[in-house]
């Protein structure tokens, strides 16, 4: 009887790390930078679970926003030093856009 | 494609107005600079540009981005503001009016005569007859 709970311990062990294992790498946070009324990249590569934080390094407001079936989003306008993160949930393309600046555009290929 | 749309739609746009004002033109003086006329030509452009992605492109607040948003952005033909109010909501956005947080400020990307030429276009449509100036 004493061994018991040791084997079920060891046995719960077991069984997360084989969860852990199955588990997709840990998520990744991309850095996008909005300076001189652009995208810091124009192509971003990514993966599901992956977020994307857009951080905001002109003296003006951007306003980040998608209408992509693989993500559509609005974070709104956010000044100066500001930031707005968003989740990769879905695979698939995501066109970016800033709807104070129509020419600022950028993409992101979520894969899974 | 949007970005195409977009400047298919305002193509089609300044081709519109470059006819109006042609026909209306003919035999005339060029449309002087300082006239309402010419703020609402030169407000569409701004408008055309800036803020159909939301409003439309017909002002009646059914842009492509508009299924985005809960309340859905205003119907700018039905407008009961006047012009003063429309001045502040494009200049502070929505949410220094204690309205939509969407509704970007537009001051710090527009000139005070792009704003002007704005508000000159939204009341070019308005349909309301009870609209104060």
């Amino acid at each position: 009887m004493s061994c018991r709970h040791p084997c079920l311990a060891g046995l719960a062990a077991g069984c997360l790390l084989l969860a852990c294992g199955a588990a997709p790498a840990h998520a990744a946070e991309h850095v996008l930078i909005q300076k001189d009324k652009a995208f810091s990249v124009k192509k971003l590569q990514a993966k599901v679970g992956d977020t994307v934080k857009f951080v905001n390094e002109d003296p003006f407001a951007h306003n980040v926003f998608s209408l992509s079936d693989a993500k559509s989003f609005d974070l709104g306008s956010f000044g100066q030093g500001g930031s707005k993160t968003v989740t990769l949930d879905k695979p698939g393309t995501i066109e970016v856009e800033c709807a104070v600046h129509p020419d600022m555009r950028m993409v992101i290929e979520v894969s899974k | 494609m949007p970005h195409n749309s977009r400047a298919l739609w305002i193509g089609l746009l300044v081709t519109a107005c470059l006819l109006n004002w042609m026909n209306s033109a003919r035999g005339q003086a060029p449309l002087p600079r300082d006239t309402r006329d010419a703020a609402i030509f030169r407000g569409a452009l701004v408008f055309a540009n800036y803020c159909v992605t939301c409003h439309g492109i017909h002002a009646d607040g059914n842009g492509r981005a508009a299924r985005l948003y809960n309340p859905r952005p205003a119907n700018l033909r039905l407008s009961d503001k006047n012009d003063a109010y429309l001045g502040l909501i494009v200049k502070l956005g929505g949410e220094a009016m204690g309205r939509s947080p969407f509704m970007p400020p537009w001051g710090a990307e527009l000139t005070e005569e792009q704003m002007r030429d704005l508000v000159a276009y939204v009341r070019s449509l308005n349909e309301r007859n009870d609209t104060p100036q």
